[in-house]
This record gives structure tokens, C-alpha cells and sequence, in this order.
């Protein structure tokens, strides 16, 4: 089709927003990290123990958290296409938690229950573990992941056709021959890209390694302490590169993968039940794992509710408000307007992003639909770290262009509007892509023919996208944006590099309490966060629910 | 105001239309798709004039470009070549929704969000028209397509036939200067297949509007066309009248395609006689018969023989042997209002429709059958593809 004037203008702003939110900072950072201190990271890697050590530990981290994340996943999505038990919904449900908790509720909960002097640890067992490193990182990170895996599994698993399971069951193998030979081959791809995700999403996360990691440092961490300790961006920008190597290979992979499901998943309707497992020892060995970790999660947010309350968890357990006092008296109150305002502001600005990305990848551009698409999600590919490195680098000063001022400063201190422009475009590249996901599968649900009938009808493209393709859109919409507010509430990697005093951000305030061991106060904190996200979420299922065009979607013949 | 709107149209007397009915050109129309390994040439060079208030059918089998075809008229694909005319002004830079074209799509395509009423009052509402106005316009619309009652509703508690008129009448509000239809019925059953053509057709003369019709079935092609233009591999095959496509084909392709045929092998030919007919040889008997221009010159001309033209009654020669115009019936099917024979003779297989047949003049299967046809009736053409 032609596309029309307006259209190209669209095409045309959007290429520019994106130059702008992502591949602006981030040829920035291949810049930066060329310069000599980053040149030094790089040889680095092959001459000094302690780069070396540094790469070891996070390919360590990173792959252990895949296979103990995507074996938990498994067994989760297993239990819940295959297993018939008490519960199932509660079960789904509180796997899904992890997605949207604050990134400091789980490291600081598991050091009150499980560290040296945890509640549960010293006070019952009589143990004192050393948490603090790997074997902490790995709690934490692989309960934060899993539903990852999770969330992939399930989807596959529920669109195997079980009439394949059944056809070999009838031709007489015997259950766990028939999982061996005809189930798990099917998952493989599954199972696989579930283990690079969990992978590229741990060792980009930084929250947890500086809380948590102690001399388990990583390349997230070192390039953080790079930037906020040595004051050497150039040796961060190098850490990051190195780190988003990683990140952007498997963003490849995993789209390659998509791009064959279809082959996996053999119909969209199975047609056979699933003959599920009877026998009680199976049952129970296949959901001891699931329920234990179903239960670590609910202690977890128990002993964050508990802990913003009382004065100091495990220790002096009186009740007391102190810390939400402490809270909204003094700069937090303030974080949690800005940081609430700013992921408003974001939000719908990533979501009219991600659609109108949805639908030029989908209706208008036929050549470099591939490159418009991957341009889209690179605010997700890359790890937090690296984006917000990307954007201290390119945004804490004006960008010139000879002695014209082309972008005014964005970032840091001195920053136009103290910063928060910066802090907004970080959320909202980062969310975006949630929007462009959901905008995807919806428009490939609606007939083109429908967007042809509106032009015929005089509509220019504009006009058609604003009065048919997104109402029809819509529920898509709004949900993906639901997971993108809470992703912005809740994010901290990119925001650490560029927040000022001026735009406090909640996340970064959490860090600060806990750096400063007040636990009480970062628990109380994440409660209100949470408090804020199940809010912002339960408005937007509402909203989605009102206008729902489900029951007008579905043509009768 | 009201001059430009449909009820004034309708409303108006048939000179009025014509004079305000568009020709659309297509000359030397071509699409390609792809880069050079796997390129396809979805539409070849094709020529073609559509008169004002005509009602053009393009037939033909699947692939062969129709689609695109319509899709390069609306302006949803560009043409690689070649250029599209409304009234001698070049439309094939415009965008879709600048050509004063009406689309009605395969899939209905109605928006599902928007009730009957609100998907028909779209387009006016977009042009801004004043609100009384496309109040006015919509609910004529709607009238005339018996829709009135539906105007609430949403088209998924619509019936096929119901979405049909509702896409049709949404199309029709705008007062297109040209509709196009992209098998528009193939998706209803054939009872309503045939009363929605019915009704498409007379809503079409009623208003003038220029019509372009794609289909792959021939009957709903020769019911509801002024001409039919039969397409094969990105090309046209051949233009005409229904009548004309049916009884005088300008190759086998054409009358293969358009109902079925007999095609016997000539064995002699003299060039035109008085009457301007073709002196021939065939079964052994000489006939004189209409011919294509080419055939006269072509090197294997044959004769074309539709099933209805030929005369079936049972042999009383004492001969066994399929010969001349005698054959051994193979198969008879009784269809009650006509009896269908496959009749093996010694040039090959005829089929051969006789109507209205009485009980005791049906030859049973096996039985040796005299055959012969009206000379007026048959057709010479060319054999050569
Ligand atoms: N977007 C496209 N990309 C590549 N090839 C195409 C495209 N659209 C059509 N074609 C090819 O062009 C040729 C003509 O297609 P077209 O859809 O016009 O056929 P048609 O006559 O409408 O067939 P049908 O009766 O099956 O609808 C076909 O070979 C088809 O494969
Ligand atoms: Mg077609």
C-alpha cells in the first residue's frame, strides 16, 4: 500500500523518538567505552585475575539461576496443564507475584529470615549461614526469575496438543516413556529460551547484587561501582558493553525461536483431554517443589508487611509506625509522588509508542519491518544497567552539534526539569516494548481487510488507526501497560544512574535505607510500593473490563 | 447539498446518471512482487476500458491476478507499470483514501466495535459532513438495503447475508464513483449467493454506479455482468458480453472455463463462404459454421460443441462400432430436468445435455446412440494455446 503523507510523518517521528530513547545512548556507550580506561576494561578481560574472576562469577550466577529457574518453572507450568490438585489458581497466581514485587523486597526479607541472624535460621534452626554472595544471589535471583520461565513454559505446554500424548499412551508407552519421548522433545525450544532468559535477566539486575551480592561482585555491579564509586564512565560504559553482548545474543536467539513456534505448537485448539497422573507418590513428589516455593514467596511477603510495623524485625518485634512515619514526613514522601507521577506520565506515552510501533510493523512497512521491530524492543533487550549508563553518559551534558545545542541537558544535576525528563524516557523505552508485544498479537488478529475498508471510506491512516484499529486494540493495550507501569514503579537498574536530588525516586530511596541496614524503613517502603502497583493494576483491569470488545469481536459465520 | 447525495440519485432520472457515472481506463497495468529469484508477475500488461455505469466482471482462475487487479484500482497495491484512469485523470499516485472508490471485501470486514448504523454512517462522518445530513443519508441507506432494523445492532449478531448488505450499504453511502467487489458472496450459501447477486445488481442499475466484480465462479460471473473478462496467468484472455464469452470463446482455455465443452477434430476446411461462414469436414459430414478469425488461418482449428446443442436417440443400425455420429452411451444421469450422457464415439468422449427428456427416449447405458447437432450452433476456434 501507499503510504500517505501523514503516515510517513508518523513513520518518520517515530524513527526519530526511538534515535533518540535508545540508539542514541547506546552508540553512546560503544563511544564512551572505547576511550582509554575502557580499552583498559577490555584487555583487561584477557590479562587481570580480577576481570577474569568478575566474568566467571556472573556466567556462574547467570547459568545457575537459569537451570534452578527454569526447572522450577517447569514443574509449575507441568502441575498446571497436567496435574489436577487443590489450589491450582492460588498456585498460578502466587507464581506470578515475583513479576511485579520490588526489586529489594525479596534480597532484604531473605537476610531477615535466612541470613546470619535470620529469624529462621539462628532463632529456630540455630544455624548461621553466610547468605551474603552466591549462595544468597541464587535465592533471590532464581525466586525473582522463575515465573519468567514460568510465564514461557505454560504457554507452550498449554498449546501442545495433548491427542499426541494420548496417541502414544494408546499405543501403549508407558507414562514417563511417553514424557521422555513425545513431551519433552516438543519443550526443548521452550526449555531452552527459558534458560536464556532467566540467564540475561540475572546478570543484568543490579538491585540485588549491591544488597545482597557482597564480594560477589558481577559485571553489573562492578560497572556501577565503575561509575557511582571510581567516577571512571568510561571503564563502566566497558563493563556494560561486555555485559550487553550476552543480552542481545540471546534477544536474537529467542526471536528466532518465536519466529518457529508454530512448529511446536502443533494446533491452537487441542482436541484431546489431558489424562492426568493419578497416582499419589508422583503427585506429591511433582508439587513438593512448586508449593515449597509458593510458601518462600508468601514468607516473604509476610515478612515484608510484618516488617515496615514493628521496630526491628526478628529483634525488637514491638509494633510501631515509626517507619511510615519516617517516610511520609521527610523525603520519601516525595519519592513516592515523583516516582508515581513520573511512571504516570511514562506510561501512556510507552504505550502509544509500543502501538503505533505495532502498527507500522504490522500494517505499513513491508521492507525493514525485522530492524523497525528489534529497534522497538531494544529498550527491554538491554540490560537496566547498560541503559541507564547509556543515558548518564549521553544526557548529563548538552549534545552539540558544533555550536549549535541540539539536545539540552536531560540528566543529572543541573538538569532541565531536575532531571525527570530523563527519568520519564528511561520508563518509557522501557516499557514500550510490554505495549508493542501485546499490540503485535492483537493487530495479527485483526483482518487487514478492515483497516482497507476504513481507507476506502476516506479514512487516512492516522484517522483509521485512531478510530478503529485502536478501540479494537484496546484491552491489548491496556493490559500490557498494566505490566509496564509496575516495571516502571518497580525498575532500578537504569534509574540509578541518572536519579538527582531533585527526582528521588523510590527504588533508589529502598537502596539507600537498606545500604544503611534500616529495614524497617525499606520494608516499609516496598509495602507501599506494592500497595501502589496492585492499585495502579487493578484500575487498569477495570478499565479493561468496562470496554471490553471481546463480545464484539467474534463475527458469527 | 442534496444534489450530491444518493437519494437525489436514486431519486433522479437515468440521464442524469449516466452523465454522472465514471469511466475507469486500465492501461498497461502491471505488478510484480518479490526480487529476482522468486519474482511473480501477479498482473501482466493488462489493457481495459470500463464504460460508465457498466458492470464488469473479472473471471478466472485462482492466481491469476484478480485480486490484484482490484487491489491496484482501490490503491492498495501499487502498480510496478502502467497507469489507472478515472474520467482521463490519472489516479494511481493517489492513496486509497483519496480515490473516490468503494470497496466491498471478502470478509465483509465491518468494524466490530461500531454497531450496523455507526459502520454505515463511518466514511460520511469522516468527509464531516453535517450531522442531519449523514443522519439522512444512512437512513436511506439503510432502508433500501432493508436494514433499518438491524441499525443497532453489532455485526457479530449478524447473520453472513446481513453483514453482506451492511458492507455493501456502507460502501454505498459514499457514493463511489466506482465499486469494486472482491468475491464478495463466497463466503454464503449458494441459495443466498444467488439472491444477493440478484439484489446487487439491480441496486447497481438502479444507481449507475461503474461496477468491477472479481469471481471465480462462472454463473455468478454470467448472471450479474454487462461484460465478463476472463483473466489466465496475469493476462486477459478475452472480453465480452456473457452471450458472446459463452458461444463464440476466442480459445479453449476461455470455453473450458465458461460452462462445459465438446471440442470435436476438424479434418477439412475451405476458407469463407457466401454467407461468411467456414466450409468444414467433420464426423464425415460437411457443415458450414461460425468461426473465430483465427481459426480460419490456425494450424489444428477445432469445433466447439456445447452439451445442449446436441440431439441424442437411440441407434438402429445394426453397427456396434462407434462411428461417425454414433457412439456407445458410457453413463446417464437423470437430473429430472434434463438427462446427461457421456457418450465414447470414435473421436474421443462427448458430453452431451438433453432437457426436458421423455422416460421412453432416454438410452440406457451400454446402448449405441445416434448423435447430431445444428450447425448454427457450433464454433470453430483455434486449438493452439
Ligand atoms: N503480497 C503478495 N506477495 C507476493 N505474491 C503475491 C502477493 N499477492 C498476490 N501474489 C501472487 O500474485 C498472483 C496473483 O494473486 P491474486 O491474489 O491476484 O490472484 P486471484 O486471481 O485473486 O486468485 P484467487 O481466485 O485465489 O483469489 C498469485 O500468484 C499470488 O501468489
Ligand atoms: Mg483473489
Amino acid at each position: 500500500m501507499k503510504l500517505d503523507l501523514i503516515t510517513r510523518i508518523v513513520l518518520v517521528c517515530t524513527i526519530a523518538v526511538l534515535a533518540l530513547l535508545i540508539i542514541f545512548p547506546l552508540t553512546n556507550i560503544l563511544i564512551t567505552a572505547t576511550h582509554e580506561n575502557g580499552r583498559a576494561v577490555f584487555s583487561s578481560i584477557f590479562s587481570s585475575p580480577v576481570t577474569r574472576q568478575i566474568i566467571k562469577n556472573t556466567v556462574l550466577l547467570g547459568s545457575t539461576v537459569g537451570v534452578l529457574g527454569t526447572l522450577i518453572g517447569f514443574l509449575l507450568a507441568y502441575a498446571q496443564t497436567r496435574l489436577e490438585f487443590r489450589g491450582k489458581k492460588i498456585l498460578h497466581i502466587i507464581s506470578l507475584i515475583p513479576l511485579i514485587s520490588p526489586p529489594f523486597a525479596f534480597a532484604t526479607a531473605v537476610i531477615v529470615l535466612f541470613g546470619r541472624s535470620g529469624i529462621i535460621t539462628r532463632d529456630l534452626l540455630g544455624l548461621s549461614p553466610v547468605l551474603y554472595g552466591y549462595p544468597g544471589l541464587v535465592i533471590v535471583l532464581t525466586t525473582s526469575f522463575f515465573p519468567v520461565a514460568y510465564m514461557n513454559l505454560l504457554g507452550m505446554m498449554r498449546s501442545l496438543d495433548p491427542s499426541l500424548d494420548e496417541a502414544a499412551a494408546s499405543l501403549g508407552s508407558s507414562k514417563s516413556k511417553v514424557f521422555v519421548k513425545i513431551t519433552f522433545p516438543m519443550l526443548i525450544p521452550g526449555i531452552a529460551s527459558s534458560f536464556l532468559l532467566l540467564f540475561v535477566e540475572s546478570i543484568a539486575d543490579l538491585a540485588n547484587p549491591l544488597v545482597i551480592g557482597g564480594d560477589f561482585t558481577v559485571l553489573s555491579s562492578r560497572a556501577y561501582i565503575a561509575i557511582n564509586g571510581e567516577y571512571d564512565v568510561a571503564a563502566g560504559a566497558a563493563y556494560s558493553v561486555v555485559l550487553l553482548v550476552p543480552g542481545l545474543l540471546v534477544f536474537l536467539l529467542q526471536r528466532y525461536w518465536a519466529q518457529r513456534k508454530n512448529v511446536v505448537s502443533v494446533t491452537g485448539k487441542p482436541s484431546g483431554r489431558v489424562r492426568n497422573i493419578e497416582s499419589k507418590g508422583a503427585k506429591f513428589f511433582l508439587l513438593s517443589i512448586p508449593f515449597a516455593m509458593s510458601s518462600l514467596i508468601i514468607m516473604v511477603y509476610v515478612t515484608v508487611l510484618i516488617g515496615g510495623f514493628v521496630k526491628v524485625l526478628g529483634v525488637n518485634n514491638e509494633f510501631t509506625l515509626d517507619h511510615f512515619s519516617y517516610i511520609f514526613s521527610g523525603i520519601g514522601n516525595d519519592a513516592i509522588i515523583k516516582t508515581t507521577l513520573l511512571a504516570l506520565i511514562a506510561t501512556p506515552i510507552a504505550g502509544i509508542l509500543g502501538m503505533i510501533l505495532a502498527w507500522l510493523i504490522v500494517r505499513k512497512i513491508r521492507r525493514g519491518r525485522e530492524l523497525m521491530d528489534f529497534l522497538g524492543m531494544l529498550g527491554i533487550a538491554v540490560p537496566g544497567t547498560v541503559l541507564g549508563i547509556g543515558y548518564a553518559v549521553t544526557f548529563n551534558h548538552t549534545t552539540k552539534l558544533g555550536e549549535f545545542s541540539l539536545i539540552p541537558q536531560l540528566a543529572g544535576g543541573g538538569a532541565i526539569f531536575g532531571g525527570a525528563l530523563a527519568i520519564i524516557m528511561v520508563y518509557t523505552i522501557r516499557s514500550s516494548p510490554a505495549g508493542q508485544r501485546s499490540g503485535i498479537a492483537a493487530l495479527q488478529q485483526i483482518d487487514p481487510a478492515i483497516d482497507e475498508a476504513s481507507a476506502s471510506l476516506g479514512a487516512s491512516g492516522v484517522v483509521t488507526f485512531k478510530k478503529v484499529t485502536l478501540p479494537l486494540i484496546r484491552g491489548a493495550l491496556l493490559t500490557g501497560l498494566m505490566f509496564a507501569f509496575a516495571r516502571s514503579m518497580t525498575t532500578l537498574s537504569p534509574i540509578i544512574f541518572i536519579t538527582t536530588p531533585d527526582t528521588p525516586i523510590m527504588t533508589s530511596k529502598i537502596l539507600s535505607e537498606v545500604d544503611a541496614g534500616r529495614f524497617g524503613n525499606a520494608f516499609a517502603f516496598c509495602t507501599i510500593l506494592i500497595v501502589l502497583v496492585s492499585l495502579a493494576m487493578s484500575a487498569i483491569n477495570l478499565l479493561v473490563r468496562g470496554r471490553s470488545i471481546e463480545s464484539l469481536s467474534n463475527p458469527l459465520n | 447539498m442534496a444534489t450530491n447525495s444518493l437519494i437525489s440519485i436514486a431519486e433522479g432520472d437515468s440521464k442524469v446518471r449516466a452523465s454522472d457515472s465514471s469511466r475507469l481506463q486500465l492501461s498497461n497495468l502491471s505488478k510484480e512482487f518479490g526480487q529476482d529469484p522468486d519474482r511473480t508477475v501477479a498482473v501482466d500488461n493488462i489493457n481495459l476500458t470500463i464504460e460508465p455505469g457498466e458492470f464488469i466482471t473479472l473471471l478466472g482462475p485462482s492466481g491469476c491476478g484478480k485480486t490484484t487487479t482490484l487491489r491496484m484500482i482501490a490503491g492498495f497495491e501499487n502498480p510496478t507499470f502502467g497507469s489507472i484512469l478515472l474520467d482521463n485523470q490519472d489516479i494511481s499516485k493517489l492513496t486509497p483514501d483519496r480515490r473516490p472508490m468503494g470497496m466491498v471485501f471478502q470478509s465483509y470486514a465491518l468494524f466490530p466495535h461500531m454497531s450496523v448504523y455507526e459502520n454505515v454512517a463511518y466514511g460520511l462522518k469522516i468527509k464531516k459532513l453535517p450531522a442531519k445530513q449523514i443522519e439522512q443519508e444512512v437512513g436511506f441507506v439503510l432502508a433500501t438495503m432493508s436494514l433499518e432494523f438491524l441499525a443497532n445492532r453489532a455485526p457479530n449478531q449478524l447473520s453472513g447475508g446481513q453483514q453482506q448488505r451492511v458492507a455493501l450499504a456502507r460502501a454505498m453511502v459514499m457514493r463511489p464513483k466506482v465499486l469494486l467487489f472482491d468475491e464478495p458472496l463466497s463466503n454464503l450459501d449458494a441459495k443466498l449467493r444467488s439472491q444477493m447477486r440478484i439484489e446487487i445488481r439491480q441496486l447497481q442499475q438502479r444507481l449507475g454506479i461503474t461496477s468491477i466484480f472479481v469471481t471465480h465462479d462462472q454463473d455468478e460471473a454470467m448472471s450479474i455482468s454487462d461484460r465478463i473478462v476472463v483473466m489466465r496467468n496475469a493476462r486477459i484472455e478475452q472480453v465480452g458480453e456473457p452471450a458472446e464469452i459463452y458461444r463464440h470463446p476466442k480459445t479453449v482455455f476461455v470455453a473450458d472455463f465458461i460452462g462445459r465443452s465438446n471440442f470435436l477434430t476438424v479434418e477439412k476446411i475451405q476458407s469463407k463462404t457466401k454467407s461468411g461462414k467456414i466450409a468444414i469436414k467433420v464426423l464425415g459430414k460437411n457443415m458450414e459454421v461460425d468461426a473465430h478469425e483465427d481459426a480460419v488461418t490456425a494450424s489444428n482449428p477445432v469445433l466447439l460443441i456445447r452439451p445442449e446443442s446436441i440431439r441424442i436417440k437411440r441407434s438402429h443400425s445394426k453397427n456396434q462400432e462407434a462411428s461417425g455420429t454414433q457412439g456407445r452411451v458410457l453413463n446417464v444421469v437423470f437430473y429430472g430436468a434434463h438427462v446427461e450422457y457421456e457418450i465414447e464415439t470414435e473421436k474421443g468422449n462427448l458430453v452431451a445435455v438433453v432437457s426436458d427428456p421423455k422416460h421412453d427416449e432416454i438410452v440406457p447405458v451400454g446402448q449405441m446412440a445416434e448423435f447430431s447437432f445444428d450447425e448454427n450452433r457450433a464454433w470453430l476456434l483455434p486449438s493452439g494455446d
